[in-house]
């Protein structure tokens, strides 16, 4: 708790915390007051349970963004390590403990590839990581075009565990996102995708290893890709080669409503939490709302807008 | 089509992901007059480039003046329009057509396919609006250096602006001509084009960082991202494979043209 | 013989057809100053690069501390106690002083991860021992461009430094912000620090220099003690021949006329607060006065770029209401902004788009760009001020600062046929290139163009100048004929009125 609390501190970032927190709490009350059902025990808990993915994959997008690029691969990445994972456990369910530390592997890897691709051939993050993307995509669907594989019974419970009440996945995410801050914030190589992400040709010249620190980034968010999908593929059973294709922009606005900045350089995970819960938590509101998911798009569009300007805004002054 | 849209907002440092989104909403507004008389074309083209020309202003206005990124603003549009869509549509595919939409598409004059000559006037009037007239020097001025514009006497903002409206006007033609094309309106026509159109653009040399590029080089990016698909679907390869090779172009244009002009 | 902290012989640096360093002999003893001179484009930049360890060289060797060394990044040559500020300032706008000091040794508690008490406290040593005060909690943005100097020198004092490079450290500051960086220079040069210093400014070479080493086209022109060589023997060297006279002669007889500008009593925030000023045409009028003292701020207001809160404009006798730069522009008055890669130019765009910016009008024909007129009026531009450029179609961004800065004389000479303001119009520009920009300026003038023109070098300002007006805390301190201004005169009304706590030039201060 106490790297949050530096977090606030250090960043002067409260304003835009504030802004989202106070957004928050009106949902809440707002909620509490439109539905009987939106603030039970029982809700909350099947709320986070659904942030889990999309907070995992906004995790390793704030790294990215942190550094000034952007990540457009992690929804191809997802689907396919669903794939791989369910295909894997079908085949071997007794090896659990060897298809999820490889598939950790293998997207950590593509994820440093992307990294490594911005730098070797200097092309724009937004570029390589659409065209990594679409290869991804592409040798998915090659394996496999329809959703299929099977966990066994032991991730599938994992995923619906509860301990004193509370989804285990989501006190898994609260602990990584805990010690993402914690390493964001106190540690030399955290630290240095600030550096790198405000002012790349400045961070060479301080001697700071920048390829590495960018390749490092993006294999985080390879990371993150790779552990979303366990906990997407534990509670689904299956691996589906387009389940998270949409992830990839939704990932983005959590990052940019938590108040990180498109540039790099400023912002933190505790926005992007932040920034999931309220996106989450606006779309449980609306569902119990009855309210068709096509308006959630349009306020979802109109939040993005929003919060960007406010975020802006506040810079400037 | 969208091409020459998308290369004019990339010059001004920007980028429209709302083009599709844009795209398939024209096609359902173009539904929404439920014609079915050649009459009704010249009312739906007006209503069409008027709500296309109303989103790039929002795009345009959120960019330079209320200085959103257009990663995201556009990001937004393209959700927002999404939505409004579907929820119009309710998900549900539309075929109210005037049989005239479909001869923009497949239609032919002297032999020449009339889209091919849209395209070409459209190629041509804003090639000449971006290389010749005095806006589109202002146009790379301001992708240039957008101080140094302001300081010679240019307004940023609106020029950013009016880069804006004119893709989205371009996305909104290019919308209509899809229409006539796939004949029927499902929510998804025109995905992929914001991505495509983005990809064509940088394959034709158009610099992301702004103040750099030719419409006609961008135009040909389009045609060597066409063929590409074409030949990949005429050598019998399986979608999945054209993904591949698509990614793979994409990245490895890119970076030709990064070590080239570097 | 001591042993030099470094030493390169023969050094060679070479790109596809440039050779920006051509068997380089360099030595920095312990506790010298050691200035490196020459022109634009003579290899000071290579140089500085490769004892960085930024560039390796194509051939020669280079001893450090007696050893021989070959640095494969800046890194390492950072580890061994080279430390390099280089012109642009590498540090970190959005991050604080502290952080931005130990950027690359952010001290660490017992479980390895940074301490944020720790880090500050280190800072503030390191700053104290500087003597300057600047908090450690601050952004670097809101820090004036001094201190955020002071931060860069602050980051050597880190690690051990036994060679300090400074490239043009007094470009971007002035006054008494000079002096507490060559106390420091001393200071460091007492305690055994080779130091290395670039710089345009001869009069600073005298000042703080031990010895001299000049560069001309990647060769060493000439090196010894400073004391040997005279001012002229110096620019000879570097330019590779005499120049006869460096500043125009003034005009004859004080410019006769109305003012073509008349400004009364401005005021704009708290950067200008009292400022009254005229030119006539045909007049050179200089402002001199420390960085931050309003200057620039004057100049944006007069172009129409910042608003004001009080005063009148008048221009030709009519009142001035031009609140964009587009009617300055149409008005006749052309603005040279002191930052030019920022400001002034299209880097990506030829000569001819650069040249033509603020007048398209002057070339549009039916609403299209005649683009053989605009060739013609560029080709014109560049052999009336000799830009060295193949073709009008040159992007700009392949130019030498001095190139550069000569095209956007091609531009505004056009534009301002009534009042040219300039803002450090030779900043970053060789010496070479300078004379050319001041027989420009001079020439303008004489066809009946009044200038205005803001710069930090002294000698430039009294050399060119008819009239001086001397700016000092948002206020004109006073009015010099520049005939008989000296240097002294200026700088004692530059600092007359200082308030310490409230002027941005005085945060920087001595502690006592």
């Amino acid at each position: 708790m106490s790297a949050v609390v530096a977090e606030f501190r250090r960043n002067r970032l409260s304003l835009s915390y504030v802004i989202v927190v106070a957004l928050l709490i009106l949902l809440v009350v707002a909620g509490g007051f439109l539905s009987d059902r939106f603030l039970t025990w029982r809700n909350f808990g099947n709320l986070f349970q659904q942030l889990v993915v999309l907070g995992m994959v906004s995790l390793g997008q704030t790294f990215v963004v942190l550094l000034g690029g952007i990540d457009l691969a992690v929804g191809s990445l997802v689907s396919a390590s669903t794939v791989f994972i369910a295909h894997f456990l079908e085949w071997r369910p007794d090896l659990l403990w060897l298809a999820l530390p490889l598939a950790l592997v293998a997207a950590t890897a593509i994820g440093a590839l992307n990294g490594l691709l911005t730098i070797v051939l200097r092309v724009h993050p937004l570029i390589v990581t659409l065209g990594m993307s679409s290869i991804i995509f592409g040798g998915t669907l090659m394996y496999n075009k329809e959703p299929g594989g099977s966990v066994p019974r032991g991730l599938a419970d994992f995923s619906y565990a509860k301990l004193w009440g509370t989804p285990v996945t989501a006190i898994v995410l609260v602990a990584i996102f805990a010690l993402a801050g914690l390493w964001l914030q106190r540690s030399r190589s955290g630290r240095s995708i600030y550096f790198v992400g405000g002012d790349r040709e400045a961070a060479r010249l301080n001697g700071l290893p920048v390829n590495r620190i960018v390749v490092m980034a993006y294999a985080l968010s390879g990371l993150c890709a790779g552990l979303a999908a366990i906990f997407l593929t534990a509670r689904t059973g299956v691996g589906d080669p387009r389940i998270g294709a949409a992830l990839t922009l939704q990932s983005i606005t959590p990052v940019v409503v938590g108040g990180t900045v498109l540039a790099g350089g400023r912002g933190g995970v505790l926005g992007t939490l932040l920034g999931v819960l309220l996106v989450t938590m606006l779309n449980n509101l609306l569902n119990f709302l009855n309210v068709s998911s096509y308006y959630q798009w349009v306020i979802q569009g109109l939040i993005i807008i929003i919060a960007v300007s406010i975020h802006t805004t506040k810079r400037r002054q | 089509m969208v091409v020459v849209g998308q290369t004019f907002v990339i010059l001004v440092r920007g980028l429209d992901l709302s083009v599709a989104s844009l795209m398939a909403t024209v096609a359902v507004l173009a539904t929404a007059f439920k014609a079915t008389t050649n009459d009704a074309i010249p009312m739906i083209f007006v209503a069409a480039i008027a709500f296309s020309a109303v989103v790039g202003l929002v795009n345009g206005w959120l960019v330079a003046r209320r200085n959103v990124s257009p990663f995201l603003a556009t990001l937004a549009m393209m959700i927002i329009l999404q939505g409004v869509r579907f929820a119009y549509t309710g998900g549900a595919p539309i075929s109210t057509l005037p049989p005239g939409m479909g001869f923009l598409a497949s239609g032919r004059i002297l032999g020449i396919p009339v889209n091919l000559i849209t395209l070409a006037l459209l190629a041509i009037i804003f090639g000449v609006v971006l290389h010749r007239s005095r806006l589109g020097r202002e146009i790379f001025m301001v992708g240039s250096n957008p101080k140094a514009a302001f300081l010679n006497g240019v307004a940023p903002d609106r020029v950013i602006i009016f880069c804006y409206v004119i893709c989205s006007v371009c996305a909104g033609i290019g919308g209509l001509f899809l229409l006539g094309y796939v004949g029927t309106v499902s929510n998804w026509v025109g995905q992929g084009y914001e991505l495509d159109s983005i990809v064509a653009a940088v394959m034709g040399g158009v610099a992301l960082t702004g103040g750099r590029g030719n419409i006609f080089a961008a135009l040909l990016g389009v045609a060597v991202l066409v063929v590409i698909n074409n030949l990949v679907l005429l050598l019998g390869f399986p979608i999945e494979m054209q993904l591949i090779i698509k990614g793979i172009i994409i990245i490895g244009a890119a970076a030709f043209y990064r070590t080239r002009l570097a | 013989m001591v042993t030099p902290v470094i030493e390169l012989s023969r050094i060679e640096k070479e790109y596809p057809g440039v050779k920006p360093l051509d068997r380089v002999d360099f030595a920095v003893r312990p506790g010298e100053i050691h200035a490196l001179l020459g022109e634009n484009g003579a290899g000071k930049s290579t140089l500085i690069r490769v004892m960085g360890g930024a560039i390796k060289p194509n051939g020669g060797s280079m001893t450090y501390l007696g050893k021989p060394v070959s640095w494969q990044s800046p890194k390492q040559a950072r580890a061994a106690g080279i430390h390099v500020i280089h012109q642009e300032l590498a540090l970190f706008p959005e991050l604080s002083v502290a952080e931005n000091i130990l950027v690359d040794a952010q001290p660490r508690n017992g479980l390895g991860l940074i301490s944020g008490r720790a880090r500050h406290a280190r800072a503030a040593e390191i700053l104290a021992q500087l003597g300057v005060r600047i908090s450690t909690h601050a952004k670097i943005d809101e820090l004036p461009l001094a201190d955020q100097q002071m931060v860069e020198i602050a980051k050597a004092l880190v690690g051990e430094v036994r060679l300090l490079v400074l490239d043009e450290p007094t470009a971007v500051i002035s006054g008494h912000e000079v002096d507490l960086l060559f106390d420091n220079m001393r200071r460091l040069k007492r305690e055994g620090v080779g130091i290395v210093y670039v710089s345009h400014r001869l009069e600073e070479i005298f000042e703080i220099a031990d010895r001299v080493t000049i560069l001309k086209d990647g060769q060493v022109a000439g090196t010894g003690p400073v004391g040997d060589l005279t001012r002229e023997e110096m620019i000879t060297k570097m330019v590779g021949r005499r120049l006869e006279q460096i500043y125009p002669a003034r005009r004859k007889a004080p410019a006769g006329g109305p003012d073509i500008l008349k400004v009364s009593n401005l005021r704009a925030g708290h950067r200008v607060r009292d400022v009254s000023i005229t030119v006539k045409p045909g007049e050179v009028v200089g402002i001199a006065g420390m960085v931050g003292s309003g200057r620039t701020e004057v100049a944006e207001i007069i172009f129409g770029t910042r608003a004001l809160d009080g005063g009148t404009i008048e221009f030709e006798g009519r009142p001035l209401d031009q609140r964009r730069p587009r009617e300055a522009i149409r008005n006749g008055v052309g603005f040279l902004t002191e930052n030019r890669k920022d400001e002034g130019l299209f880097l990506g765009l030829p000569i001819s788009a650069n040249v033509m910016a603020p007048d398209l009008a002057g070339v549009t024909r039916r609403g299209l760009i005649d683009r053989r007129g605009e060739r013609d009026i560029a080709l014109e531009q560049i052999r009336n001020f000799a830009v060295a450029a193949p073709s009008p179609e040159v992007k700009v961004g392949n130019l030498s600062g001095g190139n550069q800065q000569k095209v956007l004389f091609g531009r505004w000479s056009r534009i301002a046929r009534k009042l040219l303001i300039l803002d450090e119009p030779t900043r970053g520009v060789d010496i070479g290139a300078k004379v050319e920009i001041y027989r420009i300026v001079r020439n303008l003038a004489e066809q009946g163009v009044g200038i205005l023109m803001i710069s930090s070098e002294l000698p430039e300002i009294i050399g060119l100048s008819d009239r001086i007006f001397v700016m000092s805390q948002g206020h004109v301190a006073g009015e010099i004929d520049g005939a008989s201004a000296t240097e002294e005169a200026i700088m004692d009304l530059a600092v007359r009125s200082i308030d310490r706590r409230e002027g941005k030039a005085a945060r920087l201060e001595q502690v006592a």
